[in-house]
């Protein structure tokens, strides 16, 4: 298409799209133009004048092509021209910048390996791009992993980059030559930039418009295969940052692939060599994404390093990118709950019962057993509330969730219904509001400063006789998949488990879920035409509040229905309660942390809280790191000035491993150890991930910086195009386009059509 | 209308109307002792607190059996509805617990209905019997988590109780119930308060899973005593109000420990 656009026009489009349009005229406008147009007009006159029997239609359309014949003549001879800025020939410098990552080594270029190409166009005098583009430039060659800096050849080098970060590659090569005129920067690259799991790296984007304010122009060439022919993938991994011990860890694993469909493979996971958990798969069509979700223990403490992968194909494409890695923290320590009832009744005794025997959970119970009179049970020590429901930030925000029972509004001040919409916002701590008499709508709650945090709609309280309400409870799509509603290892089994629950009752009225929460369970009850919301969630602020609108679920340990060894109902409340208190943050969390490789600067954040979960920033922050051969150094932190409460240091491990950071803070006499972080240091496996070539990202560097984008197969004009730069040392060239065939073609084509008419009307 | 037959009127209303509104409250009340079983006309379960009383066969060897009326003694309906009527009135009055006044529960162990009212009354244990049927109810409604209140037996009646119970639970004894329990302390502090005599010395025994005295309480039982009959009545000057007094509290603290622990 190209070919013929040069042909047509004489030159290539990229010197239409770089070039102004002008006229060099030989003689002045002012004497052109009347004689143009006296020739134009005088033309179209006598053919209103023929007395050949022309029709008006026959006058017009002969006048108006003699005319348009006469204009094109007259723009010939006006001397069209297009005035493009042209790089003066080796006063410039082009930089080009090879990418050495690892994903370089894919063999899918013509059968040889990606970084083939690169030597191929550029490794010696007589390569194709090195000899055309060396003719008028002066070339400097960078490698994206910065390995030998600027050098005048390419040479040979090992592809060993563990990260492709292209836009750094090229503000760094476009560094190394400021003060140079650079006329353009190539890049050959497969496009995989994978700088987002490079700890601490700028983002591409603005990076990009760093690259775009200089004012180079970039040239792309793409190598690699845009879709492999076969090959599989696990593109990722879900887990929970951290999970209580003897619960289940959820993985949720997707894998890609191409070239095996239908093809049954198992999915495995790993705990430190053994085998914890597998599930077969069937791959799906082409490009579509297979999502497995397994159930694996954490039986043991600390941070669990699970590989999960699938078996390699014996011609897969790449087949590092089979297997990933990722730490999960299993955390023994107690939680506490603060459970708050307003009147005696079964569903407390039952919610103690279903948890008592988990050793990780400590659900306080505060009863209102009459006016001003409470029962407290599980309290730590004789002054634990012992003045009632807590009347300080301080003393509620020591917990980490909050279980309101069937208690009034008005049984709080205004202050505490604050603290409690605090509680889920501010401290990040988890709030279940259960369903009840004298809860929710029924309660009082609409228009209450925690009505804002509750996941429902809350409207006034419906009068109602003193019937409740019989409901069957299903789990929606959500809630079969959810860790607090799974009853089982598979989605089928959970939801055959929650067929066979007997039906509860309720006395609520709950109104529709706000935008962006979950319903995990529904309830139905005879007549009704629409499901209603049962167990809601949404995250609000830093925390979670959850509404469970029924008022027996204790039913499910004791209807007849159920059998005495069931443990449905002990699993559900130990694990709604584990995931209410889950990911609560503490007064010091070490957030931000990830993965990194040796020698690279794995930067790490840290939150520090008041006793009031107010940010702290004058506090002096510190951690301890501990590597896996148990060497100890320590790392001072520094506030980080764009985050209240936040502080940073950048740890440079020495070795692979999981490294351990325990955090101190120090502010005043307030003393807070945080719970530890882990940071798994490991040989970077990014770049065997979505490694198939991405001309997207290429043609956005292009795109933005005024350069062109090129597969391989086109790369050849980039020598030419490259020419035509407004960067470096140029010069203006005004090329001629009278000459252009395509104007000849036109005047042909306006003369023959007009001959043609003539002679189909008998006047010639 | 004649003077004379008005007058007739206003006495004849005046005198009629104190037992219709004695028969309207008895019959609000879903079962009144001596009636026949087929009486027996329980609420649907709504999820409020309700009274929970458990039917069973009475055994004649103490006398049980049939009565004086058509329904006969049946043992197990003593006091029923006032001393459940009186206590529910007392919770509702004194706690936060707002518990179903009009009706109370009654089935025997087993029955499907039984599982949805976690606390037991059962009367007259010396009168006690079980099917097989009943011998498994009661099995499964301990074992999920219910909690029994025997009352209302005194003497050789004893025999009969532990015969029965440990048809049901042979490996559990029944045994002293220590004052330290956290039962005397639910509510009210029992702690210097006597279970009250009614035909002999009074003891409190409990039943606890594993035996273990520390653990889960499963039943309690009051040796010598008849709560019920205290709280049945409490509003006439049949017996002490003080010794009322004393049951309502202890039965308020079984009530709320049995729904705490």
């Amino acid at each position: 298409m190209e070919s013929l656009f040069e042909l047509l026009f004489k030159y290539r489009p990229v010197v239409f799209e770089r070039g102004t349009l002008g006229f060099d005229w030989p003689v002045p406008w002012m004497a052109l133009v009347p004689i143009a147009l006296a020739a134009a007009i005088g033309a179209a006159w006598l053919y209103r004048q023929s007395q050949a029997g022309l029709t008006t239609r026959d006058q017009w359309v002969l006048g108006g092509l003699r005319a348009f014949a006469i204009a094109i003549v007259a723009t010939c001879l006006a001397r069209p021209v297009l005035a493009v800025s042209r790089a003066i020939e080796q006063r410039n410098v082009v930089g080009v910048v090879v990418d050495d990552s690892r994903s370089m080594r894919i063999t899918d270029h013509d059968g040889a390996a990606r970084g083939d190409y690169a030597q191929q166009v550029f490794g010696g005098p007589d390569s194709s791009l090195f000899k055309a583009l060396s003719a008028k430039f002066q070339l400097r060659f960078f490698r994206t992993s910065g390995a030998g800096g600027r050098s005048e050849s390419l040479g040979e080098g090992p592809l060993n980059g563990a990260r492709t970060h292209l836009a750094s590659a090229l503000l760094r090569a476009e560094e190394e030559l400021a003060g140079a005129p650079v006329a353009g920067m190539v890049v050959i690259s497969d496009g995989a930039d994978n700088s987002s799991s490079m700890p601490g790296a700028t983002p591409m984007l603005e990076q990009l418009l760093a690259l775009r304010a200089r004012q180079v122009p970039v040239y792309a060439i793409g190598v690699g295969s845009e879709r492999f022919a076969r090959d599989i993938e696990v593109s990722r991994v879900e887990v929970p940052g951290t999970v209580l011990r003897e619960a289940s860890i959820l993985v949720e694993v997707v894998v890609t692939q191409r070239g095996y469909a239908g093809t049954k493979i198992p999915v495995v996971i790993e705990d430190s060599g053994r085998i914890i958990g597998t599930k077969e798969v069937t791959l799906p069509r082409d490009g579509d994404a297979a999502v497995v979700r397994l159930r694996v223990p954490a039986s043991e403490q600390g941070a669990r390093l699970l590989r999960i992968h699938v078996p390699v194909q014996s011609d897969e494409m790449v087949r590092e990118n089979n297997e990933r890695a990722v730490v999960v923290v299993v955390s023994d320590r107690r939680e506490k709950i603060l459970y708050l009832e307003g009147e005696p009744r079964f569903e407390l005794k039952f919610i103690r019962q279903a948890v008592e025997e988990d050793r990780n959970l400590q659900v306080v119970t505060l009863l209102r057993s009459a006016k001003d009179k409470f029962l407290r049970l599980s309290v730590d020590d004789s002054v634990e509330l012992a003045s009632g429901f807590p009347k300080t930030r301080e003393e509620l925000f020591s917990y980490r969730g909050v279980i309101l029972g069937s208690v009034e509004a008005s049984f709080f001040t205004v202050d505490q219904l604050r603290m409690l919409a605090d509680f889920v916002g501010i401290r990040g701590g988890g709030l279940l509001a259960l369903g009840g008499r004298r809860a929710l709508a029924e309660g009082g709650y609409a228009g209450t400063p925690l009505a804002d945090a509750l996941p429902v709609e809350l409207g006034p309280p419906v009068p109602r006789d003193s019937g409740a309400t019989e409901i069957a409870v299903t789990p929606t799509a959500a809630g079969v998949l959810h860790p607090a509603t799974q009853l089982a290892p598979n989605d089928t089994a959970t939801a055959a488990l929650w067929r066979q629950m007997p039906p509860l009752t309720t006395v609520n009225e709950v109104g529709r879920p706000k935008p962006g929460a979950t319903v995990l369970l529904e309830g139905n009850a005879e007549g009704d035409r629409r499901a209603r919301p049962t167990l809601v969630f949404q995250r609000y602020g830093r925390g979670k509040a959850i509404v469970f609108a029924v008022q027996d679920a204790w039913l499910w340990q004791m209807h007849q229905s159920v059998p005495v060894e069931d443990q449905r109902h002990e699993t559900f409340w130990r694990q709604l309660l584990r995931w209410q208190v889950s990911d609560v943050p503490s007064r010091v969390d070490v957030v931000a942390v990830g993965e990194g490789a040796v020698n690279e600067g794995i930067p790490l954040r840290v939150v520090v809280s008041d006793s009031a979960y107010a940010r702290s920033n004058g506090a002096s922050v510190s951690a301890e790191v501990v590597s896996p051969s148990g060497e100890r150094t320590t790392l001072p932190f520094e506030w980080a000035t764009d985050r209240d409460g936040e502080y940073a240091a950048t740890m440079v491990p020495g070795q692979n491993g999981v490294h351990t950071v325990n955090v101190t803070s120090v502010a005043g006499r307030d003393t807070v150890r945080s719970t530890a972080g882990y940071v798994r240091v490991a040989d970077p496996t990014a770049e065997y991930f979505g490694a198939e070539m991405r001309p997207a990202v290429l043609r956005q560097f292009a795109d933005e910086t005024g350069g062109r984008f090129y597969r391989t197969s086109e790369a050849s004009r980039l020598a030419e195009d490259i020419q035509y730069t407004t960067s470096g040392a140029t010069e203006v060239e005004r090329l001629d386009l009278w000459d252009m065939p395509m104007l000849f073609l036109l005047l042909m084509a306006t003369l023959g059509a007009e001959w043609l008419y003539r002679r189909r009307r008998g006047l010639a | 209308m004649s003077r004379p037959l008005l007058y007739l009127a206003i006495g004849t209303a005046g005198t009629l109307a104190p037992l219709a509104v004695r028969t309207a409250l008895v019959e609000q009340y879903c079962y009144t002792q001596w009636e026949d079983v087929t009486a027996i006309d329980n609420a649907p379960y709504d999820g409020r607190f309700t009274f929970f009383r458990v039917r069973f066969e009475p055994s004649s060897t103490f006398g049980g059996g049939r009565g004086r009326r058509g329904g006969g003694d049946k043992k197990w309906d003593h006091d029923t509805p006032r001393a459940e009527r009186h206590l529910m009135k007392i919770l509702e009055e004194i706690t936060t617990l707002r518990p179903k006044m009009d009706c109370g529960a009654i089935f025997a162990f087993g029955e499907a209905e039984s599982f949805k009212y976690p606390i037991a009354y059962v009367s007259e244990p010396g009168f006690w019997t079980q099917s097989e049927e009943e011998v498994r109810g009661i099995r499964e409604f301990v074992a999920k988590g219910g909690f029994i209140i025997f009352d209302d037996f005194a003497a050789q009646g004893w025999y009969n109780f532990e015969e029965q119970w440990r048809r049901a639970f042979p490996d559990l004894r029944v045994q002293p119930l220590p004052r330290t329990h956290p039962i005397f302390d639910a509510f009210y502090d029992l702690s210097g308060t006597a279970l009250p005599n009614a035909y002999g010395v009074a003891e409190w025994f409990g039943v606890f899973e594993d035996n273990d005295p520390t653990g889960r309480l499963i039943a309690v039982v009051d040796y010598n005593a008849d709560l019920g009959e205290l709280m049945e009545f409490s509003d006439e000057a049949y017996v002490p109000i003080d010794l009322s007094n004393e049951a309502y509290k202890i039965m308020t603290n079984y009530m709320i420990y049995a729904m705490t622990h």
